[in-house]
């Protein structure tokens, strides 16, 4: 374990659960020194993965999501674990950002916001089941720390 | 648990307009209330809304979803094609709101403004 990193977050798979997830970001990004646009981002990319987690993993019937974040030189890494069925988010199709808005079909904006927002977002099946996503944000802590 | 305040006002351009003032956090536990709303003031007669984000320190992909289905819902009897809402505007997004409009290339079809008075006249 680095010598930086925080106290993981362990939340149950519940909506009503994502404020707590993105303070624990803000939070934990702070302790980091994380810059206020990566820091923009990473809520951003968490709170979509998380999302995701909740509604297509566990299909929003509960279960455990935990999330650790630490630096890794200038970097930032978090990991997304859960027990929930595999889903997979790099199989779910870009959504359509050249089409008129009426035209395109709903779905898709939350892991092109993912990818978006992080320099790597890899995909992971756990053993013994369940996934986990683990993000890579670089830049994101300044060197002379 | 995030919770999403959204007070009604009224202003009177070349059109009446609708402005929708949001305060909170739209992520995917309260993007519906947002849409709801909207969908009230449109049942309601409303033809021109102006969502005032100021107020709103995040959005993710669900507030977005919101923006799409209200976009639909003011822009019901027209033609697919279109292009730039005439119907739905911004007012004053966070720099951090800002960047997502852009990236989610939302700007392309939402003009966004930073004064109330132009953004109602412009409807």
């Amino acid at each position: 374990m680095s010598a930086d990193r925080e106290s993981d977050l362990t939340v149950t798979a519940s909506l009503d659960k994502l404020q707590e997830v993105r303070s624990y970001i803000d939070r934990t990004g702070a302790l980091l020194g994380v810059n206020e646009q990566a820091l923009g981002d990473l809520r951003l990319a968490v709170d979509e993965a998380v999302t995701n987690v909740i509604l297509y993993g566990y299909g929003n019937a509960g279960g455990n999501i935990e999330i650790d974040m630490h630096g890794d030189g200038d970097a930032v890494v978090i990991r997304i674990r859960d027990r929930a069925r595999a889903f997979r988010p790099d199989h779910v199709n870009a959504p359509q950002l050249d089409t008129a808005l009426k035209d395109r079909p709903f779905g898709g904006m939350g892991i092109f916001l993912i990818k978006e927002m992080t320099d790597a977002a890899d995909y992971l099946q756990r053993p013994g089941g369940g996934n986990e996503l683990r993000l890579v944000k670089r830049g994101a802590i300044a060197a002379d720390r | 648990m995030a919770t999403l305040n959204i007070l009604v006002g009224h202003a009177e351009g070349k059109v009446p307009v609708t402005i929708l003032r949001i305060e909170g956090d739209i992520d995917a536990s309260t993007h519906k209330t947002l849409q709801d709303k909207a969908a009230e003031v449109v049942e309601a007669g409303s033809k021109h809304v102006l969502l005032d984000l100021g107020g709103v320190n995040y959005m993710g992909s669900a507030g977005f979803r919101a923006l799409h289905a209200i976009s639909n819902m003011l822009h019901a009897d027209e033609p697919p094609g279109m292009l730039r809402s005439t119907r739905l505007k911004l007012l004053n997004p966070t720099d951090a709101v800002a960047r997502v409009i852009k990236t989610l290339g939302f700007d392309v079809y939402l003009d966004i403004y930073k004064d109330q008075d132009a953004a109602v006249n412009s409807f």
